[in-house]
């Protein structure tokens, strides 16, 4: 009898167990083939040298790991790619942080600021790009008309043609395109805090700033958390704005690791390499996410 | 719980075999058919009588040519009714990357563009591309243009049209201030030095994608060093990249940006979206040195600015030894066969219809272009003044990226920008483009 139980319980398991499967299955199927193979297949690649149109591979070992690791562009695209995790995180985090909690306030028509604020999210890459190019145009653009408009003509600069302009052109459009994005997260996460904290901190005579310090901010840690961790990994692969804005020129200033590795595998033909510089891009997204993610871990232990 | 993590890890490891497998299969598929092109004849016979033969044609032009293209396929199927021609066109830059990924996974088109050349030649070497030596009459197209498809002496393709490199300029800016087009560089510094007295951009550029400063280092190397300057380099027979006439190309490079001939900006600025022509449009500067798809561009932007529209070649190098009429040019399209064509016979008589004759007289009247093929009437008053450049030119010099492998190419567009943004000595430039010569071509 104890038997047939287990033996039922057994089936019940193994019922759902299919059960679940036919659910998730499809979507499995099509995470693993365009997802999880080509990771593995990207590294196998690395090892070769090959030119991507032709069948016939050499197999070089780790070749093209050693190349990398003298090659003076891949290490300025890298810098390129540590600056712009930086100046993400560190900008688009608190202004996305601060459009929401105003958004939180109670100001008359917050609902049409809402929309407007996350308009820039919802416009494709390519067009924010267009536009931008054309707010930076030396001669026609908006940008400098507005700085000669004040009286500031000494500020004017060829924003996306010089070489110590060109990257921090390109980062203040990035910030522009993913701050609304952080302001609906972490709305989403202010609108989570339980009200009656707010309130039993405001009977308290808590200053606004400091419920912000003491209740808002602790509680909102994860959403963070999560949005640093969003920030940093969509940085290291970032691609689409710098290509269609300046293709990664003048002068290499705005290579980043993911035009360079398109430049290697669609310009120069070198899938093996190009396939080693996206490994090592993996790489680092994963060890920063793990990074992120433990630090997250112990600040959780520490006791917030 | 433990139950369901066991599936998903089979599933997983069952997926990825899959996946791998299919992979192998796809490798082993391209080993066999890469001996198609010898056996031509039994390919298109293996075909049952009631299937239509498929062909895929992948094209890059635009506009009118687009047009011109597409009814030429539609009159080749009406006279082949067994073949199926699927005609795709695909935008430059997208084509540049979805080419090599097609051919990398075995699914090439059977019929596609190139500009000849080194881009071309990598296909080649990778036994992508349809010998067709003897099956195209090479004698109806133009020397200089058949040349770049060929390589060691076989044909690889058949040209269509041409592209020239040429001064477009604002005629009625000209006039009022009392300029002429120059005949020699020195011309030009004082046109220059006119134009900006009065307040005008002399020249406009947008080189955010590195070709249009390369045109200028292309022409001032010729100009100063001769004919021979980069095949006498890229052939590796006594001369070098870090000859002094590509140091002093580089240094007139520089001058020139230092004499303001250009607008501001030009490094950022990006042609495709006429951020070059913008200027010329608006009376801010008044010329621009380009190819000769800028009367297509200026004819469907801004037809009114064709009128005031002159063209001028680049000038001569006092003390230089090339001449005044040397072209800096190319060839667009450039149509080859894909060699695992099941069909190889049909492909080349498609071929043949795409770079005709009456196509080619079609381009010149309706398009304005000048083309590769020989014995057609120009009637476009802009393409008669081309072709009477070209008919004047002893020597057309290929772009350079077109010709130099790949990552030379870029490096030389690479060194050409920073040349411009004078970030980099042009005896810097001229080093690293000869020291990448010796490790890619050779000594």
């Amino acid at each position: 009898m104890a038997g047939d139980a287990a033996r039922i319980r057994r089936q019940n398991k193994l019922g759902k167990g299919l059960f679940l499967l036919f659910f998730i299955g499809p979507a499995l199927l099509i995470y693993a083939v365009y997802n999880i193979y080509p990771i593995f297949a990207t590294f196998y690649y690395s090892l070769f040298d090959w030119t991507g149109i032709q069948a016939e591979k050499t197999f070089l070992g780790l070749e093209n790991y050693a190349n990398l690791m003298k090659d003076r562009v891949f290490f300025r695209s890298l810098g390129n790619n540590v600056l712009l995790v930086f100046a993400s995180v560190f900008t688009q985090i608190p202004l996305g942080l601060a459009l929401a909690l105003l958004l939180q306030s109670k100001i008359k028509g917050m609902r049409f600021f809402r929309t407007v604020y996350f308009l820039p999210f919802l416009m494709s890459t390519v067009a924010i790009a267009i536009l931008w190019m054309f707010i930076y145009n030396p001669t026609f653009g908006v940008l400098n008309g507005l700085l000669s408009d004040l009286g500031l003509q000494s500020l004017q600069r060829s924003w996306l043609g010089e070489k110590s302009t060109a990257m921090g052109a390109v980062i203040a459009t990035i910030c522009w395109q993913f701050v609304p994005f952080y302001m609906i997260l972490l709305r989403a996460g202010l609108t989570g805090i339980p009200e009656e904290l707010l309130e039993a901190a405001r009977i308290d005579g808590c200053t606004p700033w400091r419920t912000f310090t003491r209740i808002t901010l602790p509680l909102l840690m994860p959403t963070i958390i999560t949005s640093a961790t969003l920030s940093t990994i969509g940085s290291l692969k970032y691609f689409d704005l710098i290509f269609v804005m300046t293709e990664g020129g003048p002068d290499s200033a705005t290579e980043l690791m993911a035009t360079y590795m398109y430049k290697q595998a669609f310009r120069f033909f070198s899938m093996g390499y190009a396939s080693a510089i996206s490994s090592c891009m993996f790489i680092l997204a994963f060890i920063a996410a793990v990074a992120i993610l433990s630090l997250d871990r112990l600040r959780s232990r520490g006791g917030y | 719980m433990s139950a369901m993590k066991k599936w998903a890890s089979i599933l997983v490891s069952v997926l990825l075999i899959c996946s791998l497998a299919a992979c192998g299969g796809g490798a082993a598929n391209s080993g066999s058919s890469q001996n198609s092109p010898s056996s031509s004849d039994s390919g298109s016979q293996a075909v049952s009588s009631g299937e239509k033969k498929k062909l895929t044609v992948w094209y890059i032009d635009t506009g009118k040519r687009k047009e011109l293209i597409e009814e030429t396929i539609q009159e080749f199927m009406k006279a082949h009714p067994d073949v199926e021609v699927a005609a795709e066109q695909i935008a430059n830059d997208t084509y540049k990357t979805k080419l090599p990924v097609a051919m990398g996974g075995n699914n090439p088109p059977d019929i596609f563009h190139s500009w000849g050349g080194g881009w071309l030649k990598e296909f080649v070497d990778a036994g992508q591309v349809m010998d067709v030596t003897g099956k195209i009459d090479a004698d109806s197209y133009l020397p200089a243009a058949l040349n770049l498809a060929t390589f060691d002496g076989k044909l690889y393709g058949a040209p269509l049209a041409m592209s020239l490199t040429l001064f477009f300029y604002n005629k009625e800016m000209f006039e009022q201030y009392g300029l002429e087009p120059p005949k020699t560089y020195d011309d030009l510094l004082n046109i220059i030095d006119t134009l900006n007295a009065n307040g005008i951009a002399p020249i406009s550029m947008a080189n955010k994608t590195k070709w249009p400063g390369a045109l200028w280092l292309i022409y001032l190397a010729n100009r100063v060093g001769g004919a021979d300057i980069f095949n006498a380099a890229f052939e590796r027979r006594g001369g070098t990249f870090d000859d002094p006439a590509f140091i002093k190309a580089g240094e007139m490079i520089q001058e020139l940006v230092d004499r303001n001939a250009f607008v501001t900006g030009f490094n950022g600025l990006d042609y495709d979206t006429g951020q070059s022509r913008q200027f010329l449009y608006t009376g801010k500067a008044a010329m621009e040195l380009q190819t000769s798809g800028y009367l297509t561009v200026v004819r469907s932007e801004m037809p009114e600015f064709e009128s005031k529209m002159g063209i001028f070649g680049f000038p001569a190098v006092e003390g230089g030894l090339g001449k005044a009429t040397d072209l800096v040019g190319g060839v667009s399209p450039v149509f080859s066969i894909s060699s695992q064509t099941k069909y190889p016979d049909e492909a080349v008589e498609l071929l043949k219809a795409l770079t005709s004759k009456e196509l080619a007289q079609r381009y010149v009247d309706e398009a304005g272009v000048v083309v590769a093929v020989k014995d057609v009437q120009y009637n476009d008053p802009f393409a008669i003044q081309m072709k009477e450049f070209l008919e004047q030119a002893e020597f057309l010099q290929p772009f350079y990226d077109q010709t130099l492998p790949p990552e030379m190419a870029e490096l030389h567009k690479d060194t050409t920008q920073a040349l411009f943004g004078k970030s980099i000595t042009p005896e810097e430039a001229a080093r690293q483009m000869e020291e990448a010569a010796q490790s890619m071509l050779g000594n």
